[in-house]
């Protein structure tokens, strides 16, 4: 296992010295996790594993736009995989500007004063409040996450009316805002 | 924080990667512009790292992971470490109200042409999106022909502002129409009204002329 400070001390390490058993351990760590968190939307495990490899390649080369105040090093992984799921899977056939040019922007260094802090005790705080939404919300949640799915899809193969999903998508996101803002103050 | 933000449920569907890229490039601009709406998708996108976190893995260490793992980095030599961008790099040299995430689909060459006498367009072409991505420029007091929609449309507000009968919209603000709605948005005064604006199906032209021009809609000539 790898904690939340040891991933983002590997990460900075490629950072400032190029280093390569800091990546060996981050690819042990997050490759077959990414691969599994890909195959959950149908690929095959080729595929899968193409992406993943993509995807900490990519961590490699942008691993100084990294910043562990903001966010957590697998948030930043998640979103780096996820545009990778994206050229892959859907771009397969079709020349287009890379999903990472203008999806996830890497934030420039003196643009994200904005960003919120989710890395920390936020992001562990996070993922208790995660724990706490009721099943309804967390399948509504999951299937867009895992299966790459829409609302509006999502609502069409659980045959929910839309304004059903919405709300549990509004009441799961609220209890997350709540959470966090309660210990914020 | 906007007076209009994106609705929650197309922020998750942003965040999960769901989103065609028409609509995803209206909600990354959006984003841009609205801490608020950039505070839900930094969240959403630390669910999506959670869930990664819960992955039950088989473990690392068979011969396949090893050997995947050297190819990996024999990769890595052709693959520089790349310095942390500044914000000026990120900046479109003519349109200098362009979000950082529309530079990267402005195209040299491409700029405004104007449509019926009444407005300036610049046509985006996203592959394999069957979506009409289009940024437009109203000046001040001047409207948009009425028209309602096929489909869904989804307007984001970069420069200036407009109003229309559901509000008034400034830059950063996200409004999403569909199907059933008439409307006709006037510019704001001041500077020009520049908005990005995804149509799922062709519009259809309401006013009086919508007759003569819907087939030249329908085609893609306007």
């Amino acid at each position: 296992m790898l904690s939340a400070d040891e991933a983002a001390d590997l990460i900075e390490a490629i950072a400032t010295r190029q280093d390569r058993a800091a990546f060996s351990r981050l690819f042990q760590h997050f490759a077959p996790r990414v691969k599994a968190f890909i195959m959950r939307s149908g690929a095959d495990p080729e595929a899968a594993q193409e992406v993943a490899q993509e995807a900490l390649i990519m961590v490699w080369r942008k691993a100084a736009s990294f910043d562990r105040t903001k966010a957590s090093a697998s948030t930043w992984l998640y979103t780096i995989a996820r545009n990778k799921r994206i050229d892959h899977l859907r771009r397969n056939n079709r020349p287009a500007i890379d999903t990472d040019d203008w999806l996830t922007v890497f934030a420039p260094e003196d643009e994200d004063a904005d960003k919120s802090v989710l890395a920390g005790q936020t992001y562990t705080r996070l993922k208790e409040l995660l724990g706490g939404l009721s099943a309804d919300q967390m399948l509504v949640i999951e299937k867009a996450f895992f299966e790459d799915k829409t609302h509006t899809a999502i609502a069409e193969e659980l045959k929910l009316p839309l304004g059903t999903v919405k709300s549990r998508i509004r009441l799961a996101l609220a209890r997350l805002r709540e959470g966090l803002e309660r210990d914020e103050s | 924080m906007s007076r209009h933000p994106a609705p929650d449920e197309l922020l998750l569907d942003y965040a999960a990667g769901a989103l065609p890229d028409g609509p995803a490039l209206a909600v990354a601009l959006h984003v841009a512009l609205d801490p608020g709406s950039q505070r839900t998708v930094d969240r959403l996108n630390a669910v999506g790292g959670a869930l990664i976190d819960r992955e039950p893995v088989p473990d690392f260490g068979g011969e396949n992971d090893a050997a995947a793992l050297e190819r990996v980095l024999a990769r890595l030599d052709d693959v520089p470490v790349e310095p942390h961008p500044r914000a000026a790099d990120r900046r479109h040299s003519t349109f200098d109200w362009a979000p950082a995430p529309l530079v990267p689909h402005l195209r040299p060459g491409m700029d405004w042409r104007r449509v019926m006498g009444k407005f300036d367009e610049i046509r985006l072409d996203l592959p394999g999106d069957f979506h009409r991505v289009s940024l437009l420029r109203l000046e001040a007091g001047r409207g948009l022909p009425e028209h309602r929609h096929a489909g869904y449309e989804y307007t984001v507000v970069l420069q200036g502002g407009y109003t229309d009968e559901t509000g008034n919209y400034g830059v950063g603000d996200f409004a999403v129409g569909t199907g059933d709605q008439r409307h006709e948005p006037i510019a704001d005064p001041g500077e020009p009204c520049i908005a990005l604006i995804v149509v799922e199906n062709p519009i259809v032209l309401t006013g009086p002329w919508g007759r003569w021009l819907n087939p030249l809609v329908s085609r893609g000539w306007i």
